[in-house]
């Protein structure tokens, strides 16, 4: 199973707008990926640990760097399928990636 | 006729006697089933809404029955009366969410918002169902204190427009903030930034008297990097326990127990926010896809909840600072009673105090200190309102004294808030209500309208930013 991190402000709505999102997407693609969502605050480089992509909105200040791929996931929140394409593209290939 | 009455009667009474997550299950199941969502999925959205609903009341109960006597306590020692229990946003929103009127709100806002797409007056498509709650609040607290439906309606349509040209107005400054390419479709009609006129009026007195503190400035991922675990929900319910029962001189065995059942609290408030999200989307791709149809290949912005600013780290270093100053201003400030618990990381403040100062912090933090006695007030205001609304959702404890009640210290839109209360008291008649209402709603707009005007001439620089690195290109 991938494991990824999802945030936003609240780790309420558009966090789980994405987790939802992606965890179906993959699933449809025939990966097996697990979205945490979190309020982007908390996110600590502790947190970060056994994380293997991260889904940012936009691309937010940490105040730490981080060293796994990073895919802005923002456009999933448009809800239009031809805006979310492209991140669920970059994403398989960040699977593919850490599969090979 | 009479046997048609007799029938609807009989179908409909028992529903409603059932109370609101069962009807709200009813109704959010169908209409996510009519929209066109599998049966199974929208039946699960239909359960978590009402398991949200059932769980934000167990939670409340747990909250308020432990805090209640530590809180007479501490009236009764310190002389302060802060006897509201603050909860923070997250039951606000699902006691909302379980009030059948929000969809009939969202329905007219979904309605304005396509009148104005096609009458040109905004780029903005809202596809941020969820927070449509924000709208309900204001108008069932407009109703909560006299309003009728009709007069609730026009309120929030009012505020509905000004929001939707709110957020054509921020869009250039959101591209800055994010250094996102004109492409980028991101903006938001999020309630909170109706703060935005106000805090600009600020903007503007501190650019005349203390514009020499903006060199003092920080580095705000710093900070909060060095807050830590401390800025966390289940860390300030316990150092906020410890606080309360210190205060009210409770023993140390109760003490610890007001401390983990804070920290118990406030971290499943947001938990148990989430699970309805779930109830909501159905609603949310419906809406969307309703309004795709209608605007073939028109470019549009796209409106999200708030928080794809929430990268910016000014948000949370702000409210970090706030923080233990809004603590002592809820201490001292006459006519307020609630006493910062679940609302005192003021994300529902800071987003516009970035919006407006473009990030600096020293501003942030100042104009923040200054306007937060609004969001006191404003939550003591709507507190009995509040109380009523979950009590009526079945979210709140039976054997409670009657004086007991909630509310969130930060909830977005204060001056909303006191338009809903103005509005509900002129609509039953007094004089002096209909007149402070017709001021109060007069001052909005006029406001709302000068700080169009500041963000157009904002924007006007921007443009001429863009065409001379163009030109320079």
């Amino acid at each position: 199973m991938i494991k990824m991190l999802t945030a936003c402000g609240a780790g309420v709505n558009s966090s789980h707008q994405i987790k939802d999102a992606v965890e179906a997407e993959m699933k449809n693609r025939g990966y097996d990926v697990s979205v945490d969502a979190e309020m982007i605050k908390d996110v600590t480089p502790e947190m970060m640990k056994g994380v293997q992509v991260f889904l940012p909105i936009n691309k937010p200040d940490l105040g730490f760097d981080i060293d796994i791929p990073e895919i802005d996931a923002g456009a999933i929140l448009y809800r239009m399928p031809a805006m979310a394409q492209p991140v669920y593209d970059k994403i398989e290939t960040e699977i593919k990636k850490i599969q090979a | 006729m009479h046997a048609i009455i007799q029938f609807a009667n009989a179908v409909f009474n028992p529903i409603i006697q059932l109370g609101a997550a069962p009807i709200m299950l009813i109704v959010l199941t169908l209409l996510a089933w009519a929209l066109g969502v599998k049966f199974s999925k929208a039946l699960e959205g239909g359960i978590k809404l009402a398991i949200a609903l059932t769980g934000i009341g167990a939670i409340i109960n747990l909250l308020t029955t432990t805090y209640q006597q530590p809180l007479t306590d501490f009236v009764k020692s310190t002389g302060i009366n802060l006897s509201i229990t603050d909860v923070g946003w997250a039951p606000l929103a699902t006691i909302t969410w379980g009030s059948p009127y929000t969809l009939f709100f969202l329905l007219v806002m979904v309605v304005v918002n396509l009148v104005m797409l096609s009458l040109k007056w905004t780029n903005t498509l809202d596809v941020d169902v969820f927070d449509i709650w924000h709208i309900s609040f204001t108008a069932l607290m407009a109703m909560y204190f006299g309003a009728n439906l009709f007069i609730a309606t026009l309120l929030i349509l009012l505020i509905g427009v000004l929001k939707i040209i709110n957020s054509d107005l921020m869009k250039p400054t959101f591209n800055d903030l994010l250094d996102a390419p004109d492409d980028n479709p991101m903006t938001t009609t999020h309630l909170n930034y109706m703060m935005n006129p106000f805090i600009m009026i600020l903007d503007k007195l501190f650019d005349k008297i203390f514009p020499w503190l903006d060199k003092y400035d920080f580095d705000s991922a710093d900070l909060n990097k060095r807050i830590g675990f401390w800025g966390s929900h289940f860390a300030i319910g316990v150092y906020l326990g410890v606080f309360i029962g210190l205060l009210s001189r409770q023993d140390p065995k109760e003490i610890l127990t007001l401390a983990f059942i804070g920290g118990v609290c406030l971290e499943l408030f947001s938990q148990i926010g989430s699970w309805f999200i779930a109830a909501v989307e159905p609603l949310s791709q419906g809406v969307t896809d309703l309004a795709n149809k209608r605007l073939n290949g028109r470019k549009l912005n796209i409106g999200l909840d708030w928080p794809f600013l929430a990268g910016r780290s000014e948000i949370w270093a702000a409210a970090n600072v706030l923080a233990p100053i809004m603590l002592v201003e809820a201490l001292i400030l006459p006519g307020n009673r609630i006493l910062p618990l679940g609302g005192i990381i003021a994300m529902g403040v800071t987003p516009a105090l970035l919006v407006v100062t473009r990030g600096k912090i020293i501003r942030m933090i100042v104009i923040g200190a200054i306007e937060m006695p609004l969001f006191l007030w404003a939550g003591t205001l709507s507190a009995p309102f509040v109380t009523g609304v979950a009590k009526h959702v079945g979210a709140f404890p039976a054997g409670l004294h009657a004086g007991t009640q909630i509310a969130s210290s930060t909830k977005e839109g204060p001056i909303e808030q006191y338009l809903a209360y103005l509005v509900g008291k002129a609509s039953t008649g007094q004089i002096e209500f209909i007149l402070y209402a017709l001021l109060a709603l007069a001052a909005y707009v006029l406001i709302f309208w000068w700080y169009a005007r500041q963000m157009k001439k904002r924007n006007a620089i921007y443009a001429a930013e863009k065409e001379q690195a163009n030109a320079e290109a």
